[in-house]
Formats: structure tokens, sequence, C-alpha cells
């Protein structure tokens, strides 16, 4: 059909227009020219200055920590959070959690930033790891709410947590037994995703981070006020390997619908 | 199908995961013992400064840049117990101490301290010697010589409407504000809210004219022909024309003023000692020497001048002649009412 | 111990809903609410000396904003804001449509296809895109090499950039919220139309776009106020004569040390916040 095709280039010609500054990067990582602008030459060595660079690796294992950390805690809020909204019966105030779930989604960052910087210097608290992190987390709580949510949902209508209360299961059982082992896939899906918010963050860490925590984004956006070489792009272009990587892993996780069924 | 959780394997999990980053965090405090954490501006020390230092003292040096001096002065105002040695300029010194952030090098603890040159010595801007001068440098007028033919001579034609879209002016209070008082021949002192309208229409006028507002990138944007000509800062000029000698310096025929960089102490650090070294180690000769040659800034260091590069001595752009040197002046120190005024200023000019 | 989790677990008490919520509720309040409503009180304060707090209260800093020299910028985020929402819009409709109608087993592919730039850090997409349409960039030696152009033109440092890093980075934002409202839409009703003999064009008219409204406003809401607080896109691609809101906040508190003004200028942003998000709840329900 001639409007399939139409479509079909126009989604490809979209796609090129989202992947030409990656493959620019990815092209561009291999110039032989330190202000990396114009094309000089063909050469591997960035990527190995990558490796030698201990700054940059100081802050790829920052931002690595602060991603671990917030997923983590962003994993636990968000479970819970999203059990008490679909499992339990509606209780007032439930539409108002919906709603203060899904703000720091929509929030500007820049607000959100400035926000938890004043408030934290005002109240003399140190800008440490621990701040960062929490921060990252609050970010990543709309995705792994929305993600155990919707697993939850569908979950309901299999009804297996009611089957194994009527075999004699406390709720208690019932969740670890059966709801927890089914929503992991979600909860992992959750965490990974919150995972690439963390790592790749950068308005809310340039507010927060305070003195002494370099995270990739913050370095490479130093890098480029500085005069960026080529290693930015060899760097970026192993993280992006490290996001299909990610991707991989998700999709091996992730249930399909016919399978879920089946339990 | 995914095995069964164990109750107890979960409350664990459940539990840990949240307290995992703080164990993280406490880790990495742990071990900072022989550390000076050391807080500069990009490209402004030599390669084997700081590892040199380390070989010969045993104490690690963390070494974090900025690029922007207002974006460093918000950091640490935000939270000032990470650094123990900062360098800053020497405009923001009278700020710092008022607000308490720097404390004085104490005396005669520095036995380095005599090769400064004696115009460095007890200066107008900090007569006490709370901090100690690191590399100084004037301001100036980068162009491209393949692009621009005629050479620029004065502030003025960075105002010129035939370079539109082909200017960039630094992002910086000090520098900015103090060309257009030199344009308009306002003296530093004024605290005239008439003169600082004035000074914000020129600024205003030029807009259309700059590309950008920067303090590095601008260098890129030179090289890659974005730009032709830009307000630059003398070394990194010099830095970046060693790879593209298309690049050229211009003091302009109104004068400039010279400015210095200076190491200081922050309140609160954790390594005093330590910080007491690296400065006196900084302040040997044969070190500063190398600084200089490297950065291709000017040392205030007397005594390490017989080490330096020779053609960079003789180069009157980075090393100005006695004649010169007498035009040079230092900026006036600004109390916190021109302060204001200053920074007010300049914030209208980038919103207009 | 089982029965105090069974009993959290159950739910037949609010007490136990509000308590297993209890912990993402004490992240939002403190990271969230009391922030906000720090920045809402300190946007009442007065500013001292380097940026030192007076503890005076007014309106001063809000007179400020509606000062004549700030209003351009205001009016400048609010059309950068619409003209990518719209853009996005545009773009983004027949993408999320052909991802639900068209893409069949290649779905998930290209969602996920649709993330990764959006994951990967958007300041290296940013300065990719410097490189892509800089002077002496691809874009401009292509055109220069294939005779469209005799002279580079300065593609970046304009409103085109800012722009196209706008809609490059808040494109999944509009996507996502059309994929899922597209998704809902029941195939049976649409198949209906064509029953009664609808054409194509008709029953996306009259079926399909209508049914997928909620998914259009919820797409604008979520990148309309996100795009208003942005300023790393104008900071890279853009240049001093685009100064957006973002840019305003960021500097208030980075650069000119005024954080009563910031704060200021950062609560009328947090109201159009609520604004957005009053609007998103009730397209929500619908």
């Amino acid at each position: 059909m001639s409007k399939g095709r139409g479509m079909g280039v126009y989604v490809a010609a979209l796609f090129g227009f989202l992947y030409l500054p990656l493959g620019v990067m990815f092209v561009f990582s291999f110039n032989d020219a330190r202000r990396n602008v114009v094309w000089r030459g063909f050469t591997l060595k960035w990527y190995k200055a990558l490796f030698h660079d201990a700054e940059l690796m100081s802050a790829m294992f920052t931002s690595l920590e602060l991603a671990l950390a917030a997923a983590a805690i962003a994993a636990v809020l968000g479970m819970l959070a999203s059990y008490a909204m679909v499992k339990h019966k509606p209780f007032r105030g439930r539409g108002a959690y919906d709603a203060l779930l899904n703000v720091p989604l929509m929030m500007p960052e820049v607000a959100l930033g400035v926000g938890i910087l004043t408030f934290l210097v005002r109240a003399g608290y140190e800008l440490d790891f621990m701040a960062l992190a929490s921060s990252h987390a609050l970010i990543c709580l709309p995705y792994t709410v929305a993600a155990v949510r919707a697993r939850l949902i569908s979950l309901q209508e299999s009804s297996l947590e009611d089957a194994a209360m009527d075999l004699g299961a406390t709720e208690w059982q019932a969740f670890v037994k059966v709801t927890l082992p089914l929503a992991m896939p979600a909860i992992i899906s959750g965490a990974l995703l919150s995972f690439t918010v963390s790592f790749q963050d950068f308005v809310t860490s340039f507010f927060v981070a305070g003195i002494g925590i370099v995270t990739m984004p913050i370095k490479i956006y130093s890098m480029m006020k500085f005069g960026v070489t080529p290693e930015i792009n060899a760097l970026s272009v192993c993280l992006l390997l490290a996001t299909f990587l990610l991707i991989g892993l998700n999709a091996a996780f992730a249930v399909r619908p016919d399978e879920a069924s089946r339990h | 199908m995914a095995e069964p959780v164990s109750r107890r394997s979960f409350l664990k999990a459940a539990i840990l995961a949240p307290l995992m980053p703080a164990l993280l965090a406490a880790c990495r405090r742990a071990d900072d013992k022989k550390v000076v954490n050391f807080f500069n501006w990009s490209n402004y020390i030599g390669k084997d400064t700081l590892p040199e230092f380390t070989k010969r003292t045993g104490v690690a040096v963390r070494y974090d840049l900025f690029a922007d001096e207002d974006e460093m002065f918000t950091k640490l105002r935000a939270g000032a117990r990470g650094y123990d040695l900062i360098v800053v300029g020497d405009y923001l010194i009278p700020r710092f101490k008022s607000m308490n952030l720097i404390e004085p090098v104490p005396a005669g603890t520095l036995k380095n301290l005599g090769n400064l040159g004696p115009r460095f010595r007890r200066p107008v801007y900090d007569p006490d010697e709370t901090t100690v001068p690191y590399l100084w440098g004037t301001t100036g007028i980068a162009y491209n010589k393949k692009k621009i033919k005629k050479a620029p001579t004065s502030w003025h034609d960075l105002w010129d409407p035939q370079y539109k879209d082909r200017v960039s002016m630094l992002d910086n209070v000090r520098d900015c504000i103090s060309v257009a008082m030199q344009l308009l021949k306002i003296p530093q002192t004024t605290r005239d809210p008439e003169d600082f309208r004035k000074i914000r229409e020129l600024l205003v006028k030029q807009k259309p004219l700059v590309k950008q507002y920067s303090s590095a990138s601008y260098l890129n944007s030179l090289v890659a022909g974005e730009i032709d000509l830009a307000m630059t800062w003398s070394g990194d000029l010099f830095q970046t024309a060693r790879e593209n000698p298309d690049l050229d310096y211009v003091i302009p025929k109104e004068g400039t003023y010279m400015w210095v960089d200076c190491l200081a102490m922050m309140r609160g650090a954790r390594h005093r000692a330590d910080t007491l070294r690296l400065i006196d180690y900084l302040l040997e000769p044969s070190v500063a020497a190398g600084i200089a040659n490297s950065v291709r800034y000017a040392t205030p260091n007397l005594a390490a001048q017989k080490e330096v590069d020779k053609t960079l001595l003789k180069d009157p752009r980075v090393y100005p002649t006695p004649a010169l040197m007498k035009q040079l002046q230092l900026h006036h120190v600004l109390d916190s009412e021109q302060s204001e005024l200053w920074s007010q200023t300049w914030a209208d000019v980038k919103v207009a | 111990m089982g029965r105090a989790l069974s009993w959290l677990l159950g739910g037949r008490r609010p007490l136990a809903s509000h308590l297993l919520l209890a912990p993402a509720s004490l992240w939002l309040i403190f990271l969230l609410i009391i922030p906000a409503g720090g920045l809402i009180l300190l946007s009442f304060a007065k500013n001292g000396a380097y940026g030192a707090i007076v503890w005076e209260f007014g309106l001063h800093n809000y007179a400020r904003a509606f000062d004549p020299k700030y209003l351009p910028v205001i009016f400048r985020t609010l059309a950068f804001g619409a003209a990518t929402t719209a853009l996005c819009l545009i773009l983004g409709y027949p993408l999320a449509y052909y991802l639900v109608f068209r893409a069949g087993r290649w779905r998930n592919a290209l969602l996920i296809g649709l993330m990764v730039p959006f994951w990967s850090s958007c300041l290296v997409a940013y300065y990719s895109w410097m490189i892509v349409l800089g002077k002496e960039g691809l874009l401009n030696t292509a055109m220069i090499r294939f005779g469209f152009l005799s002279e580079p033109i300065g593609f970046l440092y304009t409103p085109f950039a800012i722009l196209l890093g706008l809609v490059y980075f808040y494109l999944p934002f509009t996507v996502l919220p059309l994929y899922a409202s597209l998704d809902k839409v029941p195939r049976s009703v649409i198949e209906a139309a064509y029953d009664l003999g609808a054409g194509r064009w008709t029953a996306f008219w009259k079926v399909t776009l209508p049914l997928s409204l909620p998914g259009v406003v919820a797409g604008c809401i979520l990148t309309f106020i996100p795009c208003l607080g942005d300023f790393l896109t104008v900071e890279i691609l853009g240049g001093p004569r685009y100064y957006l809101l973002g840019n305003l906040i960021s500097n208030q508190f980075m650069m000119a040390q005024d954080w009563p003004f910031g704060s200021a200028l950062t609560s009328l942003l947090l109201a159009g916040l609520v604004g957005g998000l009053w609007l998103y709840q009730r397209w929500e329900k619908a």
C-alpha cells in the first residue's frame, strides 16, 4: 500500500535525523585532531587515551555508583508505592499521591536542581554523594512506579494472588511467592530505566553535585568548555555500547504477554 | 519461571539497597589522609607539575577544574568544605575575605615567598598577603590573521559592525565592564548609576555583533572559523596559537588591565600542612618557570625568570616592555556596593 | 511479623496504604515539596551584599520579574516552547501512528531505537550537532560540494539551531504518550468505521484522531513544561541573543548571586508546572 510505504520512508528519515549526531559522534571518535572540529585523519589513539585518563574514569565510576544507588532506591520506593496504588482498595488521597508521583517527570530540572541546592545549603547540609543519589532517585521514581504499576495491573487480571490466598496463603506469602517473582521483570526493567536516567542526568547534578562530585555528564560539560578532544566521542561510543547492552539485558528479562497468561 | 524469593533474602535486599550508597560514600571518605584538594582554572598548570610534587612528597593532589569564575564562586559559596587550595582572581579576593571563605597563609611558613617580584608583594588588593600570586596576564584581542587583514588596534574594533556575528566576548563581569569603562573613559571608582546605564547601553549595542559570550569554548570557535575576533586572556590565546599559528594577540592602544590570579587556602581546609607545602613548591623557581612555559602566562616569580623560555621572555605580548608595564594597572578594588552595581549591570546586559 | 506484613500488604485499612506509600512520600516531601516551598519562601526575601540573604519580605522580586526588560525573555521562552511542542507533535504523531498500526513485529525494536538517542548524554549529542552545523561542518561542506551554496551559512547560534536541539531532545516526550494513547484505541472501532464505508483518511480524522486526543494533550504538556526550563540547548547551540528563562534562572544562581530573584523566577515556572499538572490530571481522567 502506497500510504504504508510513504510512512515507512518518513519514519526512516526521522530515525536518520535522530541518529545523525550519534553517527557523527562515532565517526569523529577516530578523528586525528586535538580540537575536534574538522576531520583530519583516522586514529585509534583516543580510545587508548580514554583508559589512561584517570579523571574521566573516576567520573565514570562516580556516575556508575550514583546510578546504582538511585536505581536501587527508586526501585524499592516505586515498588512499595505502586503496590499500594494498584492492589489496595481505593483510599482517600490516592489521587493526590498519583499526581505527586508524576511531578518529578514534568518538573523542569532547573527548578528541581535549584530548589534542592537552596534547601540543602540553607539547612547547612553538605552537598555529598547521598544528596545527589537521593535527588537522582527522586527523578527516577516516576519511571519505576510506571513500570511496576503496569505489570501489577496486568497481573491483577490473572488474579493469581487471589488464587494463592484461596489456597490458604497469607497476603505476605502470596506477595513473596507469587507477586514478587512475577513482578520482578518489571522491577528490573524500571531499575534499568532509572539507571540510564540517572547516568546521563546533567541539569540536576549540575546544581546539586557541589564540590568534589564529578559525574560523567558534568565532566563532559566542563570538557566542552575547555576544548573537547575526540576522547569524549570515544567515551560516548563506549557508553552507547553499554546502553545497548543494558537494553539487551532488559529484553532478556522482559515478559512477553503470552508468557504471563501461561502461569 | 523465576525461583520464589525467600522472605529473609527479600528483606535483606530491601533494607540493604538504600543503605548501599551510604556505605559506598563512607568508603570513599575513609582514605584521604595525604591529599590536597586543588581547584583551578583549566589549562593553568604544567603537565608534570603535580605528579612531580606527589613524587617528591608522597602527597596526592586531587585536581579539579573550572572554566568560569562565577560558577566557581557559587560552588564555593554553596559548600566550601571540599577544597583546600583554590586559584582566585585578584578582584575577587576582597569579596572572598569579607565572606570569610579564605584563610591567610601564616606568616613565615613559606620559605619561597621571597621569590616573588617586588611588584607582587603586598599588593593593593591583598595588603596583608592572605594569598600568594600564581600567574598574571593581560586581557586583549585575539584575531584570525587569515580572515582579518588589518590587525585590530583598539577595543573599538570589537564594536565594528563589519564584524557582525564574528565576535566573541569573555563571559566575565570584570573584563567586559572594564572594557566598556575604558572606552567610555569612566573611572573604575565610580558609583554613579548614570555611568552604569551608559556602560550597559554600550555593551547592549554590541550584542548583535557578538556570536557568543564564552570564557573557554571561544577558542574552539576561533579555530573552527565560527568567530574571527575575540576578547581573550593572553595565555589562553598563546596556548591555542601553538597549534594554530593563524591566531594572533593584540593589546589595544587604549591600554588594558593586568590581572593576577592567586593561590588561596580555603577556610576549614582539612589538609593545611600539605597545602602549605604545595604552595611553597609552586613558588620554587624551576616549578614556576615550568608552569609559565607551559601555559604561556607571565609568572610573578622573579627568581623563576631565568628559567623561563627565552622566546617567551622576549615576547612583549607575554612579558610586556617596561614602558607598557607602566601603562598596565591592576583593577580597582571594589567594595560591595560597586561590586553589586557591576554584577547587576552585567546581568542586565546578558538579558537584553 | 508475617501477620504485620500481611496487614500492610492487605490494604484493607487506609493506614496500610499510607504506610506503604510512606517511603516514597518521604522522598517527595524532602526533595520536592520542601525545596519548592523553600524557593517560594526565598522568593520574597531580599538579596544582600555578595549574595547574602536578607530576610525582609516583599514582592520586589516578582515586580522585577515583570519588568519590561525581562518580558522579552519570558515571551521568547514561551514562543520556543510552543514551537518545539508544535514541531514535536507534527513530527511525532506520524511516528507514533506508524509504531502502533504499521510497525508490526518491529514495534518494540523501533521504540527502543527511539529511546537510545535520548539515553546517550544529550551534551554529546548537541556537541555532535555542532560538528554537523558548524561553518566548516558537515552540512555546510556537503551543501557547498553539491553546489547548493557558495558560502557557508552560520547555522549555529541561531533560532534554527536551538529549535533543532530542542526538538531533538524532547521528541520522545511527545511520542511516548501519543503511542500509549493510540495503542489504546480499540481496533474494532476503526474497523467499524471502515465497515460503514469510511475511507482511510476519514476514518483517521473522525475516529482515530479524536480518540487519541488525551495522548496529544499529555504529550504536549509533557513537552511544553520541561521545555520552558531548558537552558542547556541555548547555552550550547544558541547564543547570547536567545536567552531563555532557564538561562536566566540558572544565571541568578550561578553568576549573578541573586538567589531571591532566581527563586521568584523559578516560582513562576513552578506555577506554570502546577497549571500543567492540573490540566494533565483532568485529561488523564477523561
